[in-house]
């Protein structure tokens, strides 16, 4: 992935979960059902629309830094691909599992939480790690 | 060439790795069978509502808010329910009480009661209630002298409180007597209880339904130190197990859990826990569909039959099947159960052998009315079962559920949401389809009085004693008091809120207003009606229960019949015998007199002058006492009723005593 198209995806997914957002502040506005009765969806969808839009965030900052810190091209193109993934795995895997969710767990979407955190933690810490001249 | 695999490794290959994992997981799970089994949970150990807390919490609090949850607790554990907490403010019942106040020391959360050194004088006895040097309840009770002023002789019980009982209506306290003879496994119900609206102590013998002792008898006073292990241990515990048997001495009794929790209605939760922590990836498989666990019962799932069984394992009395293996074992009923596989419903008819001579051969039948509806709390499924909204069948009648929700916002009552008043009604009787809903008036021709006047005060009337309080049957019925014209052994809807009115009146009352009524036969209608309402001779001339429900609707909020009329016949029940009727004149007559228009000059002094004369005023005091307040309190009311016909009353009073009743709560 180029750093362009990483970035323009990274606040693509920032706008994507902060809409989300709007969706849920109205559905509390309209008391809906099945939000406005239901906490544990509440709370999962609360957490992906959160989760999801700070690791657009991250996305963000993380395409500046691979650009700043002159990560070497093979790296960088799996790094942003890893790291937007993550980031789409979290917010997602939140949302998905508070949607299907049964009578006292999120349903099992909520599993590709992990997944997606392993993936951005992955990122980061390679991103930390390599320098300019590693291969 | 190692690069090539190094950053798709380090990058995807934990998340591709995890990803594997939880899919197989899931697979494994979706497809083991014993992960979905319905699970065999007669006899598991009860798990404690505890565990139930991290993965329900909304059902958990519901349940937490109840006075299921306090109908059982220990002195140093209970904590106050929610209902409680509105009662005595935001802080609860914690903080400095009497003695125990200088040394910092706070009232028990379970403990409704100061026990401050507080006194009850009754009987010829005095009971203390305070504490030890521990801080522990304790209730002494000590002989009174001739004069009823002093005690004499050591105390007769001195003990300390272990468990409470109770704590809506009334608390009552249980302890181990400790008396030359006994047996340490056995708890006993102490002789007082505090009554919780009024914030004072009370006798047992005025909450049950029968005439006052000899002054001085001590079996008189202890009359209802009951047993606790097999007795109260029943119906307020989880999962009880009485532990008596002939291979041991005394009790072994032991309780899944104190007070009714969560697994009192659920069944034992020992392998829902097991299957649900056990493998995380189950719940998150579990299904949305309540009832489909296979590892826990839910009520709300099952056919209203065998849900209505679950609630009515306590309120509705019952006469176990095996006698002795309950007293050993317990029940072992588990929600889902039929009731009827460990137990029979008692009804007026029934016997239980060895006691086919006792009441004429039908033991039971002071707990009902002539026609077989309970008159009880704690009968209310035999209430539904009578019912003609239920099912024999059990698959599509009317359950307890419909109307209540033990995961409500209410605990009193526990009713479901939208489903008090008419709301209990409509969503299977449609107003369009009632009789008489189409024309003015409406539907029983009390239309003109929506609000005051919904289905339940003519279809399930307040004719059921309990605990104190007139209580609504749950015997679903049509009104119909003609056939009851010439009877005076039965209430009726009518004449419980009509309480200045006839039988006879509500009988012609059906006809014109198009009801369905049995035929009038006005010829058939007492003559004493004539000159009195029916429910002020069932106050004069009724049994027990048909006094206390007489003073009960005679206080009730839209009782027709003046104010001043009610007051001068209600004060009738403070002379009567039987301490809980004197209970119901006393505290009617006083919501009364707080009605009496205090914009009135001549209403003011009046009205405090009564309420000062019914303050003094102790239904379990002393006759002495009690007869000087009546006869001021008349002065201030005027003739009772049957004033004008000496004879009449006489006789009706007279009469009352072939009437005597002994039966409990």
């Amino acid at each position: 992935m180029s750093a362009d198209r990483h970035l323009r995806a990274s606040i693509a997914l920032v706008a994507l979960f902060l809409a989300s957002g709007l969706w849920l502040e109205a559905m509390y506005g309209l008391r809906a059902e099945g939000w406005i009765d239901d906490p544990l969806r509440r709370e999962f969808l609360r957490l992906g629309h959160a989760h999801g839009g700070l690791l657009g965030l991250v996305n963000i900052a993380l395409a500046w830094a691979l650009e700043r810190l002159a990560t070497p091209a093979s790296w960088a193109r799996k790094i942003r691909w890893a790291a937007l993934l993550g980031a789409a795995l979290v917010g997602a895997g939140f949302m998905l599992g508070g949607l299907l969710h049964g009578p006292t767990d999120p349903g099992p979407p909520v599993l590709a939480v992990p997944a997606g955190a392993m993936l951005l933690l992955s990122s980061l810490v390679a991103t930390a790690l390599l320098k300019s001249d590693d291969e | 060439m190692a690069r090539a695999w190094l950053a798709p490794t380090l990058l995807f290959g934990p998340a591709l790795a995890w990803s594997i994992a939880a899919a197989a997981g899931l697979a494994w799970t979706a497809t083991d069978t014993a992960a979905w089994a319905d699970l065999e949970r007669h006899g598991d150990p009860v798990a404690g509502s505890a565990s139930c807390r991290g993965c329900h919490p909304q059902q958990w609090q519901s349940w937490h808010d109840s006075w299921h949850r306090t109908m059982t607790q220990r002195p140093e554990t209970g904590r106050v329910v929610a209902a409680e907490r509105a009662l005595v403010g935001p802080v609860g019942p914690v903080g400095p009480v009497g003695p125990a106040a200088g040394s910092g020391r706070q009232r028990q959360a379970g403990v409704l009661a100061p026990f401050a050194g507080e006194q009850l004088d009754y009987g010829g006895f005095r009971a203390t209630m305070d504490r030890g040097d521990d801080g522990t309840p304790r209730v002494v009770v000590q002989r009174l002298d001739d004069a009823g002023d002093q005690v004499v002789g050591s105390p007769v019980l001195d003990v300390a409180v272990a468990l409470t009982v109770g704590s809506h209506r009334y608390q009552q306290y249980v302890a181990q007597l400790g008396r030359a003879g006994g047996d340490d496994s056995e708890l006993w119900r102490l002789p007082v209880a505090w009554h919780r609206a009024e914030q004072r102590w009370i006798h047992m013998n005025g909450a049950f339904v029968e005439p006052e002792g000899e002054v001085g008898s001590l079996p008189d006073y202890e009359r209802h130190l009951s047993r606790w292990n097999d007795n109260c241990v029943f119906c307020h515990n989880t999962e009880p197990v009485p532990g008596r048997s002939d291979d041991w001495p005394g009790f072994r009794t032991r309780v899944g859990e104190l007070g009714i929790a969560c697994e009192a209605c659920h069944g034992p939760a020992s392998v829902h826990l097991e299957r649900h922590l056990g493998n995380p990836l189950r719940r998150l498989l579990a299904s949305a569909d309540p009832g489909t666990d296979g590892s826990i019962a839910n009520p709300s799932t099952l056919t209203p039959a065998r849900e209505s069984e679950v609630c009515g394992r306590c309120h509705g009395q019952r006469i176990a099947k095996d006698i002795a293996a309950v007293m050993r074992d317990g029940d072992g009923f588990i929600a889902g159960d039929e009731l009827a596989s460990v137990s029979r419903p008692i009804f007026a008819d029934s016997t239980i052998a060895g006691a086919e001579g006792l009441e004429h051969g039908r033991p039971f039948a002071a707990r009902f009315w002539p026609d077989g509806t309970p008159r009880l709390s704690a009968y209310e499924y035999q209430g539904l079962l009578l019912s003609p909204c239920w099912d024999p069948a059990g698959d599509d009648g009317l359950g307890c559920g419909h109307c209540h929700d033990m995961h409500g916002a209410t605990p009193d009552g526990q009713p479901r949401a939208g489903r008090t008043g008419e709301g209990a009604c409509v969503s299977c009787h449609s107003p369009d389809t009632l009789g008489g809903a189409q024309r003015s008036g409406g539907h029983g021709g009390h239309g003109q009085h929506v609000g005051a006047v919904d289905c339940l005060d003519c279809h399930m009337p307040r004719i059921t004693y309990g605990l104190l309080e007139g209580m609504v049957t749950h015997r679903i019925s049509s009104p119909d008091p003609a056939a009851l014209l010439g009877r005076a052994d039965q209430p009726d809807a009518c004449t419980q809120c009509h309480v200045d009115r006839s039988r006879a009146w509500a009988a012609e009352s059906m006809a014109a207003l198009n009801l369905r009524s049995s035929p009038v036969d006005p010829s058939a209608a007492q003559a004493e009606e004539r000159v009195a309402s029916r429910v002020v001779l069932d106050l004069i001339g009724g049994d027990p229960i048909q006094r206390n429900l007489a003073a009960h609707a005679l206080a009730r909020p839209g009782a027709t019949g003046s104010l001043e009329a009610r007051m001068a016949w209600i004060a009738e029940g403070l002379e009567d015998e039987y301490p809980s009727v004197r209970w119901f004149a006393w505290r009617g007559l006083r919501s009364l007199v707080e009605q009496l228009d205090v914009e009135q000059v001549e209403q003011q002094d009046r009205r405090a002058a009564l309420l000062d004369e019914l303050q003094q005023f102790d239904y379990l005091g002393p006759i002495d006492a009690r007869v000087e307040i009546i006869t001021r309190v008349r002065a201030l009311l005027g003739p009772g009723p049957l004033a004008d016909h000496p004879e009449l009353h006489e006789q009706l009073a007279a009469d009352r005593w072939a009437l005597a009743i002994w039966i409990g709560e």
